[in-house]
């Protein structure tokens, strides 16, 4: 065996081990704004989408007010009537992802934008019409992610 | 050649433990069971009480289109009912600020003919592709918490 095929055999050998390990990734958008214009900038960018803020979920507040440490995250839930039809109909399992879920962390200056994870639940759901409305969903929320950065 | 040994025992081992690595027990995506003769407004009820008895605050519950559609228009067969314990949550988003995936706790409740089913996204299945062990362990705790509390709700 030659050097090189050596090199390439353990090339292979280590992305193997990476992609096995390999943590899952949500989509994610960042913006130097403050927390509170955040939520007032996805809530715009959700109705430029046809999609309404159903809930912000202020656990930083919910814990400061309990004596906890500010964890500086807040959770909005955005949805649209569309999403809870088409999930009834297509499976209903996908039901438990909705309204949708954002993460809004603080860290200085800039707030990070998490959706959840949807790779797990399209290996989960690998055929149509789940797979395809799990993607329809993803595609949404990264035009809704362009737009609250386009602001 | 015991250069060259050292080489192909480096990539045997290496091709031994990427698939070794994946074979961590894996974790189902849904926990659920049935509260048989229920209605849905019986099941929410003992749920409530399932989620206090276990340390759990509850934050609220909504129909599953509430605010997407007039009231009088939701569909009040399908409810989610979201609750907390705030020192795990704290704890949580400590180890990790993507532990808000499940935050807050819920549990989504679907009236059939025969009674009530109780479905919650397993937070195991959720933290195993994270990548983080702290995280993991605290979701494993927490999904006992959540088999316990469906599990006396449906008594």
């Amino acid at each position: 065996m030659s050097r090189a095929a050596k090199l390439r055999a353990l090339a292979v050998a280590l992305s193997l081990m990476w992609a096995g390990a390999a943590p899952a990734e949500p989509l994610r958008v960042s913006k130097s704004v403050s927390l509170r214009q955040a939520v007032d900038d996805l809530t715009l960018a959700a109705a430029n989408h046809d999609m309404v803020l159903v809930k912000m979920q202020p656990i930083d507040t919910a814990l400061v007010k309990r004596g906890f440490d500010d964890p500086h995250v807040r959770i909005l839930f955005i949805g649209s009537e569309t999403a809870v039809r088409w999930a009834e109909v297509a499976e209903p399992r996908l039901l438990n992802l909705l309204p949708l879920r954002l993460t809004l962390i603080q860290r200085d200056d800039v707030v990070l934008v998490l959706s959840d994870d949807f790779e797990p639940w399209r290996r989960e759901f690998p055929d149509n019409p789940a797979n395809l409305l799990l993607k329809a969903w993803e595609s949404e929320l990264k035009a809704l992610f362009d737009d609250f950065v386009g602001q | 050649m015991t250069r060259k040994l050292r080489s192909l025992f480096l990539v045997f081992a290496l091709l031994w433990i990427a698939p070794a690595s994946a074979e961590a027990p894996l974790e189902e995506m849904i926990l659920t069971s049935t509260a048989q003769g229920r209605n849905i407004d019986a099941a929410v009820a003992a749920l409530l009480q399932a989620i206090v008895n276990h340390n759990y605050t509850f934050v609220r519950e909504q129909a599953i289109d509430s605010r997407l559609v007039p009231y009088a228009q939701e569909v009040r067969s399908v409810r989610l009912v979201y609750f907390c314990n705030f020192a795990k949550m704290n704890q949580a988003l400590k180890l990790d600020p993507r532990a808000a995936q499940m935050l807050p706790c819920r549990v989504t409740l679907v009236e059939t003919p025969s009674g009530v089913d109780l479905i919650a996204v397993n937070p195991a299945w959720v933290s195993q592709s994270m990548g983080n062990p702290a995280l993991h362990a605290e979701c494993e705790n927490l999904k006992q918490d959540y088999l316990a509390i469906l599990e006396e709700a449906s008594m």
